[in-house]
């Protein structure tokens, strides 16, 4: 059924009725939006074309209510920067042709995303090095945007440099009281903790991917990154924010302190002043730690009430919404208390 | 003699794993497979002991809003958010003990309570450190005591891919037998 609606799809937007469409597959990851894979084969000045797609469609319910334009502008206009992500093909925000919003994009194929398996699988032991340092260097290319002449000051800048940690704060305060069904006392402590300890005013307001980590990025046998994915909280704001969350327990992985599985916390801070130029200062990537933990907490808790309303029958909605405890454990660690 | 909670949880991840995952043909279907064992894993890990914890972090935590409710009693004169706290703590305290053992009504209760606390912590994260302070600091600390000993309790998301690699090994260990 879905398979024929999207060649139905493809055949208005290529201007082919020949298009055919197989190996459609439901693929795990991305919980904010069903991702589905596909091969499409069809004619093209008389010669017959194949490709691999991606298509990524706004699910009933999810973890993160996000705006998927949003998406798709942000990474058309960072691939020009030279950061690499799949190209992206077709936009449509409405239900017209497969029930919900959804985007289309470039599968990259030979690569592997799940944590468990680019930490995991020897094939990746002997790149985890030159892994670490593509990841460094793309988060620092990504700070390095000039986001007014790439066209997405539609993001919205915070009032100013000393603004951006007032801004996610509240951003975030927003979402739990729109979606916690419990009372949350170390989040709303850590809320109240973060206003009393805002960090120095941002180095520079720069585009923050702000769910930058392993887990979100395509990486070959080779150690070298050939999409960074995931850019649904794409913002503008402090560059700590990113280093921050990449730093969080929770994309360490493996159980160690080893920064998102792949290096050392002094590695990472050296690697990324080294490419950006920013300092890396320790007092706001403990600010921005316990913002993300917090955030991150926020995400599970817009599952969880997705579920328990009864517009996801997700496991995972269930299991992650289960689950905070060890997040506050984490929180309350990074307050001192 | 009959198979408890516990023991049927385990049943049903046991053909999960064994009989269900292995003809599954999708990554999304084995992803969500795994999905559903660490949800079963995380009820079975509460199940037996779900009443006896609940009633007593009950407790605990009348016992953390009474000392709370004293020690912002002496700090509460002429501040209004500190004598809001108190009377919400008096309210509450009012409200009399748990009676009931039924899992959703203890977990109710300990929601009341909690929603209290969280009114305390918020006014005490704005009081702490003062001079004067240090009756409300202590119960800080104790109240902090008790938020990561429930917290210490919970699974954690960053268990998951040291599951899912534990499932992994399995699998493969089992395939080249």
């Amino acid at each position: 059924m879905l398979e024929r609606r999207i060649r139905e799809y493809l055949s208005v937007k290529i201007h082919d009725d020949s298009v055919a469409v197989s190996n459609l597959q439901r693929i795990p990851g991305g919980a904010s939006r069903e991702t589905w894979s596909f091969d499409a084969e069809w004619r093209e000045n008389g010669k017959k074309v194949s490709r691999g797609f991606i298509l990524r469609r706004d699910p009933d319910a999810s973890l993160l209510e996000t705006e998927r334009d949003l998406e798709f502008r942000v990474m058309d206009a960072v691939a020009a920067h030279g950061v690499p992500v799949p190209k992206m093909y077709w936009l449509e925000s409405d239900g017209t042709f497969l029930d919900r919003p959804f985007f289309v994009m470039e599968r990259i194929d030979g690569c592997e995303t799940s944590p468990t398996k680019v930490l995991m699988d020897p094939r990746f032991y002997p790149v985890r090095a030159k892994l670490a340092e593509r990841f460094v260097d793309i988060l620092a290319c990504i700070h390095s945007l000039d986001w007014q002449a790439s066209g997405l000051a539609f993001l919205g800048s915070p009032a100013g440099e000393a603004a951006c940690a007032l801004t996610e704060i509240e951003r975030w305060e927003a979402i739990l009281d729109r979606d916690a069904l419990e009372p949350q006392p170390v989040l709303r402590a850590a809320l109240r903790w973060m206003r009393r300890h805002l960090p120095p005013p941002a180095q520079r307001i720069v585009l923050v991917h702000a769910d930058y980590r392993t887990g979100n990025f395509l990486c070959d046998s080779d150690g070298d990154i050939k999409g960074v994915l995931d850019w649904e909280m794409v913002h503008l704001g402090d560059p700590m924010e990113d280093v921050a969350w990449a730093c969080i327990r929770p994309w360490r992985w493996l159980g160690d302190e080893n920064i998102g599985g792949l290096m050392e916390r002094e590695q990472f801070y050296k690697l990324y002043e080294d490419a950006s130029g920013f300092a890396v200062v320790p007092e706001a990537i403990r600010f921005w730690e316990l913002l993300g933990n917090v955030k991150l907490a926020a995400i599970f808790l817009t599952g969880a009430r997705s579920f328990c309303e009864g517009r996801t029958r997700s496991p995972m909605m269930a299991f992650l919404g289960r689950n905070i405890a060890r997040l506050e454990l984490e929180i309350m660690d990074l307050m001192g208390v | 003699m009959r198979p408890n909670a516990v023991e049927s949880l385990r049943a049903a991840q046991a053909a999960l794993a064994d009989v269900i995952a292995p003809e599954l043909a999708s990554a999304f279907a084995l992803d969500s497979a795994q999905t559903v064992q660490m949800l079963l894993e995380s009820l079975a890990s509460e199940w037996d002991t779900a009443a006896e914890t609940l009633s007593r972090d009950n407790d605990t935590l009348r016992s953390l809003l009474s000392a709370a409710g004293h020690a912002l009693r002496g700090a509460s004169a002429g501040n209004e958010s500190l004598g809001s706290v108190v009377s919400e703590i008096e309210q509450r305290l009012g409200d009399g003990g748990q009676t009931s053992l039924v899992i959703s009504d203890l977990a109710s209760r300990n929601s009341s309570l909690r929603a209290t606390l969280e009114s305390v912590l918020v006014v005490l994260e704005d009081v702490t450190g003062r001079a004067g302070c240090e009756k409300i600091d202590e119960v800080r600390s104790k109240i902090y005591e008790h938020l990561g000993e429930v917290a210490t309790r919970g699974w954690s998301f960053w268990d998951v891919s040291s599951f899912r690699g534990r499932i992994a090994a399995l699998q493969s260990s089992g395939a080249g037998r």
